[in-house]
């Protein structure tokens, strides 16, 4: 063997000897480290639109569940989790991002969502970390918890500032799937949102002036635009694409475990509320029937015994849920408010007085919102608004105010069917021995197991300051203390 | 294939040679002749044959032959040979001997291979290892050769699945080990790639301290798997096994009383949700009833697959009896394992050569089901010239199949839709047919069509593929300048290219949803090369001082790409081509590069042959930390050194080693992607064109350091009764300190978890092996090998001065299985029940025991007699817990057993019955802590009395009264083999060098406390039964 061949072999391993610099391997070609506020914008809509809950449905005696006794039917819940604060991170980075490029839009739009999703976790929990939440960059690992009339009144002049940072001349809104870009519209929703929130804290009306600051939205339309119907609806609308289609299609528990709840259909029954036809199906005895037939719905109590409402959908008077919900891959939009909503608010403002606006004519607009919503006839809607049982009358305003609210809000608008019955008490929900919890309709969710773990103090001190140290599901939150 | 031919026709020469030699004539007295071979009838070259007392010997041949020519005056020969049992044999008036030597069981001579190929005697480890012979594997077939070493190794633990080509689980003292084939790192931890019949030795190095110099990869200890080389002479090998699958040893057990429905009723409406049927569950009417008003016999009801009323369209009721009671047996076939090998080796003194092609295929129990796995192999070296020589070798492995089952829960299970969820009335038998008629392509025939599959449709419709294509090997050269100093450059790769595919028919039931029909295609290929450069210096310094210093470079380099595509539903059905799709094609991509350079060194100091020191150190710069903390170093000791050369023990003991080691391992990547440690934005979700972009919920610290192991061990090596007994105990200790640990945050910091550098895990244990040769005769040997490992981690350190590290709180074991679902229980355990009847939900999570074993056993016996050889072995697991997803779904769904009872039967008739087990609150108060444990009790009970439907007892709470959680332990016999070594004799007469023939079985018996499960697994998400395996093999060579 000579050197030669020898240095040749050498030289043929070193071949396969690899001299990537260090550094060039420290990009990652998978992931991009900086992102246009469009994307992050679009990732945050997708998720802050999409709120349609078969769980609020079974806790506002909308539905009822028939695979085993549901949590959120015999109110048998206990802790709930911080996830949302996983998308306030989303928001934070968008408000950087919105920083960064100098954009007044995406940063009316940042404060929005952030906005959005601290009323949220507060409206579950009570006291939540808020000004120190979402600090984990800059080394705050340990939130104190902010006391729910801070982060409220917070929440009211954040959406203020939103609203005066937005404008024609704000900047580019890329990447919106919700208004393709359109300033004003986020504008009315930004400001209707604030009626929503001003109004939940209607019980503290004492307090606070509620009232006062409701009637100054209302009163300068210019400075303060509002939804004007159902075009303006912040809404997500569904494509029969992967990922974006209806949540819930070709849901196998959809389609065979959620039925209608009693007493909501037997009001819808009582009222000849057309919406019924939309929202059910025929129960198996009542399948030769006309679809506009009352007779051929049923619903099963959310209080009474798992068996005995499987036994009475396996005698034939259980209706499901309509079709649509499981089969159509678009169905209808999710929202995150919508019109209707709006005028309901409004409509209950007037009936308090808050304002000196007509309530039954807001009262009837958010019917028509809801109506249209549901692709019911314009015909059928005015023969129903015609009834006394639904006309708006000073003496059961409120009740009826309500009552249609909750009706509207079927399948949509997240957990505000639930939220809205806590603070009024109407429509009324059942109860029985059923029951789970001993406390009937609990008021909240307690604190995430996690938390104990991870930030035991500070949410032990918010516990003594609202509940006397116990976390527990009845307990009130302010919000809900007159 | 061409070369295979190119074995036959080697074969055929080789055969013909021999057939061709004359038998020699052996001399009248003086001359001796024999043969000498193994404990498996393998001829042994080189044993020493000696005229005992004087100074006559020869060696035995190639063959294992020998011819010796005796003096009259002495009359015992004396066969020794390194690693067996010396035999001493008269010779009276003999002159034809057979001789055969068993493996010196307690050899201290004996050469192990320890890290980057560098071979050590025994004796001078200061660290433990364990040696499995490679014939020890290729006998009693398993799929793959992790399987087989279940048991055989102190501290290993292997978790057997039960499914098809499912990965076992494999622990070394608790971490994932390096898996090392000749001198080459393989990460991808492809158990599947190497075949078994091409393993020569696997050799454990149970810690750091062992496998120190692989560096970071090394750091949980390795496998180094050394496979075959030629031998001198030419030896063609046919080894063949096949094991069948004849019977269960632990399959599910279910009820037959009740069919499908629910709350005692049944009717067919439509399969999905407008009758009984739709909801899916097992809590129907009683079958087989008997009705003197039917044709049958039998109470009737409207079925899936009743007759249809032409006149009215109504389905006509058709008897409701268990049809379905062996639904198991009638589905699934009976599985199979063939294992052939042809292999040609051949050398002289110039070089060797190996040529060795295998095919495994194992058929599954669901039909339709298989798998391939090729491997064609050559090995050899060569003496290029006095001073260099060369050695190389390169497989090509095929792993492939057309449909391989899927295992989770769900309804992509066949236990799933097979037991769990079908009442028996339905009878397999007639889904075969599982097109619904007229709808072929469209939708299949079930009973239910929201929730579960047709079994059939899914094992012929629903197509898992792999193929995997795997090339491997390494060259190596050896320079050796001079006497003392050797130059060694050795390179290798290990590639794969992976692809899957899984084909979705329209109907397909997934968790929660209803196909539209699919196409999935996932593409990878990875490309993993090692190069080593070694300079070795050795020198002998006087007679009672040697040392050996080693100093080397190495690089490693991985890149990875993969990409994916898939359908969003097929326009025409059954038409599996992504062009297929009715909606834009979804596809993601992803391509990675790794690298690792690094310096090491190692220093050996030898005094009088007993005392042994070891120093290593060795520098890694790595690309999977930020480029500040990418160099580390770390080193390692040890030392070893026979104190029964020392001091004089009792005449029982024959040798007493003792050994220490201390290593210092780090390692610098953080997951499987050498990124980790750079924050960037993940991909979002697409809504109708936009794409979107998300921050992760993991927040990185951009100054991560590398995390490091200190592993100490200690052991004691020692030899009774003239080597009858060898006993071998090792205590190790390892301190993972600096981990790069997630941290759990609080969920408002707006992250879930933080990458730091942080706490503190120690790992300890003790290892036993025992090796005894109770009975040594000639014609009869036992040899019995004992295995016994204990293993522990606990968390030392939190992170932040923080008492705990998520669930677990400093001094506490990390194996701890937490349930967040459990119901209030009375401090003496009693369930808590509520008003309604139903049980109260615990709002604290509570521990329900620990997840690792006490200890692992595992015992192996080997009798030799005449031309038998028997060998059985034990092994187990002692000790842990496991939850069974099988009998929670049991209880749930209404097919378990214990839910044939009178409660039942009045829930089917309306009637609430069942009083739980439990107590119900009177009064007084209880406070928690904040995680739940009691500080002021004054709660008064009264026995619960409030009766509750049974069946919405059980659909509730999934059957409150068990936890579902289920003590582990288990022990079973996992190997019996029978070997018949055919005669010299015999084999004289014919062409052949050896023969044997085995009847085999594997995991034949079970003992355990948890039934319709194999806890071998380790898990049970409702788990394929579990099979005996049971076959023969026949070994030949030429």
């Amino acid at each position: 063997m000579k050197t030669k061949n020898i240095l040749t072999l050498i030289l043929a391993f070193s071949l396969l000897i690899s001299c990537q610099s260090f550094d060039e391997l420290q990009l990652d070609p998978n992931r991009p480290v900086q992102a246009e506020p469009s994307l992050i914008l679009t990732a945050i809509e997708a998720n802050a639109f999409n709120n349609i809950s078969t769980g609020a449905a079974l806790a506002s005696r909308q539905l009822i569940f028939t695979n085993s006794a549901s949590d959120n039917q015999y109110y048998g819940w206990q802790r709930a989790g911080f996830g949302d604060y996983g998308q306030l991170r989303q928001v934070l980075k968008l408000s950087q991002e919105a920083e960064r490029t100098n954009n007044n839009s995406y940063k009316a739009l940042a404060l929005f969502f952030q906005s959005y999703y601290i009323i949220k976790i507060s409206n579950s929990f009570g006291d939540v970390p808020f000004s120190d939440a979402i600090k984990g960059q800059e080394g705050n690992f340990l939130p104190s918890y902010d006391s729910q009339e801070s982060i409220f009144l917070q929440v009211l002049d954040d959406l203020k500032t939103a609203n005066s940072l937005l404008s024609a001349e704000s900047g580019e809104i890329l990447g919106d799937i919700i208004y393709n870009g359109n300033q004003d519209k986020w504008k009315r929703l930004i400001n209707s949102f604030s009626l929503r929130v001003l109004m939940s804290m209607s019980i503290k009306e004492g307090n606070i002036n509620v009232a006062g600051r409701f009637a100054e939205i209302i009163n300068n339309p210019t400075l303060y635009p509002l939804m004007r119907g159902n075009h303006d609806n912040g809404a997500l609308r569904f494509l029969d694409l992967e990922g974006n289609r209806y949540p819930f299609f070709n849901s196998n528990d959809l389609r065979t475990a959620y039925y209608m709840e009693k007493s909501f259909v037997d009001r819808l029954k009582s009222k000849n509320d057309p919406r019924l036809f939309s929202y059910a199906d025929k129960t198996a005895n009542g399948r030769n029937l006309a679809d506009n037939n009352f007779n051929a719905y049923q619903g099963m109590g959310g209080a009474q015994p798992l068996a005995e409402n499987t036994n009475q959908i396996l005698s034939g008077d259980g209706s499901p849920i309509d079709a649509r919900y499981h089969s159509d891959p678009e169905n209808q939009s999710s929202l995150l408010m919508g019109y209707s909503e709006l005028a309901f608010t409004i409509a209950e403002a007037a009936h308090r007085n808050w304002i000196g606006l007509d309530a039954s004519q807001y009262y009837e607009s958010a019917i028509r919102a809801s109506m249209e919503f549901n692709e019911i006839p314009e015909a059928e809607t005015e023969n129903y608004l015609a009834q006394d049982a639904v006309k708006y009358s000073v003496n059961d305003g409120l009740i009826k105010i309500l009552e249609e609210k909750h009706t509207s809000f079927f399948m949509n608008t997240g957990w505000e069917a639930f939220f809205n019955q806590r603070r009024t008490g109407i429509p009324t929900f059942s109860l029985s021995n059923q029951i789970i919890n001993p406390g009937g309709i609990p008021k909240r969710w307690m604190y995430p197991q996690n938390e104990i773990q991870l930030n035991l103090q500070n949410m032990n001190a918010a516990l003594q300051r609202q509940f006397g140290g116990q976390d527990d599901i009845n307990s009130e939150m302010w919000l809900l203390k007159p | 294939m061409k070369n295979l031919y190119k074995c036959l026709f080697l074969l055929t020469i080789a055969m013909l040679s021999v057939l061709s030699n004359p038998r020699q004539l052996f001399a009248q007295d003086k001359m001796v002749a024999g043969s000498v071979i193994d404990d498996l009838g393998n001829p042994i070259p080189g044993v020493t044959v000696l005229v005992k007392n004087s100074s006559i010997g020869v060696v035995t041949d190639i063959d294992g032959k020998f011819n010796i020519s005796v003096p009259e005056s002495y009359d015992v020969l004396r066969f020794s040979y390194i690693g067996y049992i010396t035999k001493e044999e008269n010779i009276g008036n003999r002159s034809a001997f057979d001789i055969q030597l068993f493996p010196d069981v307690t050899d201290l001579e004996s050469i192990v291979v320890t890290a980057l190929g560098v071979e050590k005697s025994v004796k001078s480890l200061g660290y433990a290892v364990q040696e499995v012979d490679g014939n020890k594997l290729n006998k009693a077939r398993e799929p793959n050769l992790i399987n087989s070493l279940t048991g055989q190794v102190a501290g290993l633990q292997i978790n057997n699945s039960t499914a098809l080509f499912q990965d076992p689980a494999i622990r070394l003292r608790g971490a994932v080990p390096l898996i090392v084939i000749d001198g080459i790192p393989s990460t991808d931890n492809d158990f599947w790639k190497i075949n078994a019949d091409d393993v020569e030795s696997i050799n454990v190095l149970k810690g750091a301290t062992a496998s120190a110099l692989y560096g970071a990869i090394g750091r949980n200890g390795a496998l180094m798997i050394t496979t075959k080389r030629g031998k001198k002479g030419t030896t063609v090998e046919v080894n063949s096994s096949t094991m069948f699958q004849p019977s269960y040893l632990v399959i599910p057990e279910v009820q037959t009383t009740y069919g499908n429905g629910d709350n005692g009723q049944y009717a067919y409406v439509n399969g999905s949700g407008s009758g009984t049927e739709g909801f899916g569950w097992i809590w129907g009417p009683r079958m087989d009833v008997p009705d003197p008003n039917t044709e049958s016999g039998f109470v009737e009801r409207p079925q899936y697959n009743s007759p249809i009323d032409p006149v009215t369209g109504e389905r006509i009721p058709i008897p409701f009896i268990s049809r379905g009671r062996n639904n198991i047996e009638n589905f699934f076939q009976r599985g199979l394992i063939s294992t052939n090998n042809i292999n040609v080796t051949s050398g002289n003194d110039q070089g060797n050569f190996r040529l060795s092609a295998s095919h495994v295929y194992q058929r599954g129990l669901v039909p339709n089901t298989d798998l391939n796995n090729s491997s064609f192999t050559v090995a050899g070296g060569y003496k290029l010239s006095e001073k260099l020589s060369a050695d190389a070798s390169l497989t090509y492995n095929r792993q492939y199949t057309e449909n391989f089952p899927e295992t989770p829960y769900g309804p992509e299970n066949y236990l799933y839709n097979l037991v769990l969820w079908t009442g028996t009335d339905v009878d397999v038998r007639d889904l075969r047919d599982y097109w619904v008629s007229g709808q072929e392509g469209f939708q299949q025939k079930h009973f239910n069509n929201t929730y579960y599959n047709n079994p059939y449709f899914q094992a012929y419709e629903y197509l898992r593929g792999y193929h995997k294509d795997n090339t491997f090997g390494q060259v190596k050269l050896d320079y050796k300048a001079n006497e003392d100093l050797t130059f060694t450059l050795r390179t290798g790769m290990n590639v794969y290219a992976l692809e899957r595919s899984d084909k979705e028919p329209k109907s397909y039931v997934k968790y929660g949803r209803v196909s539209r029909g699919n196409f999935y295609i996932n593409n990878s290929a990875q490309i993993n090369m090692n190069t080593d450069l070694i300079m070795s210096y050795t020198k002998q310094l006087g007679e009672n001082f040697a040392i050996n210093t080693n100093a080397g470079a190495s690089n490693r380099f991985i890149r990875f790409r993969s990409e994916s595509l898939n359908t969003d539903g097929l326009a025409i059905p059954n038409f599996y081509n992504v062009a297929n799709s009715e909606q834009p094609l979804q596809g993601t991509n992803r391509m990675t590069r790794e690298q690792i350079n690094s310096v090491f060194g190692t220093v050996d100091l030898e005094f009088m042959n007993a005392i042994f020191l070891t120093v290593t150190g060795r520098n890694d710069w790595v690309s999977t930390l930020p480029v500040d903390n990418n160099s580390f170093f770390y080193p390692s000791v040890t030392l070893a050194g026979t104190i029964s050369d020392f001091i004089s023990f009792p005449k029982a003991i024959d040798f007493l080693k003792v050994r220490g080691g201390w290593s210092q391992v780090s390692d610098g990547r953080i997951s499987s992607n050498p990124y980790s440690h750079i924050q960037a934005y993940n991909p979002g979700i697409n809504w109708g064109g936009s794409p979107s972009l998300v921050f992760p919920a993991a927040l990185i610290n951009p100054d991560v350091k590398p995390e490091t192991s200190d592993s100490f061990e200690f052991g004691l090596d020692s030899r009774f009764f003239g080597g009858k007994l060898g006993l071998d105990l090792t205590y190790f200790q390892i301190r993972d300190f600096n981990n790069l640990i997630s941290v759990p945050v609080s969920e408002a910091s707006g992250y879930s978890t933080r990458l730091e550098n942080g706490a503190e895990f120690t790992r300890k244990g003790w290892e036993l092996m025992l090796n005894a040769n109770p009975i040594s005769k000639t014609d009869f040997n036992w040899n019995i090998g004992l295995n016994l490992s204990t293993y522990k981690r606990v968390l030392t350190e939190s992170f932040d001065g923080s008492d705990r590290f998520g669930n677990i709180q400093v001094g506490e074991r990390t194996d701890q299985l937490f349930s967040n679902s459990q119901y209030q229980r009375t401090p003496e355990g009693r369930l808590i029940i509520g008003q309604n009847g139903f049980p109260i939900r615990d709002p604290y999570q509570r521990m329900m025991g620990f997840q690792n074993p006490d200890y692992l056993l595992g015992i192996q016996n080997t009798f030799n007699y005449k031309q038998f050889q028997l060998g059985f072995g034990f092994d187990g697991r002692i000790g842990g817990t496991i939850y069974s997803t099988t009998h929670e779904k049991m209880w749930w769904g209404g097919t378990h057993p214990g839910t044939v009872n009178q409660f039942r039967d009045d829930a089917n008739n309306g009637i609430s019955s069942y009083v739980a087990d439990g107590v119900v609150v009177t009064g007084g108060n209880v406070s928690f802590d904040s995680f739940g444990n009691i500080l002021e009790d004054t709660r008064t009970y009264a026995e619960n009395e409030r009766a509750v439907n049974y069946i919405a007892w059980n659909k509730t709470t999934l059957n409150a009264e068990y936890t579902h959680y289920f003590d582990a332990s288990f022990i079973k016999l996992r190997e019996v083999s029978l070997t018949y070594q055919f005669p010299n004799k015999f084999l004289r007469r014919t062409s052949l060098q050896n023969a044997s023939i085995s009847l085999v079985g594997r995991n034949l018996m079970l003992w355990s406390n948890v039934k319709n499960i194999d806890p071998d697994s380790g898990v049970d998400n409702l788990q394929t039964p579990s099979v005996r395996n049971v076959g023969f093999n026949i070994n030949v060579s030429f």
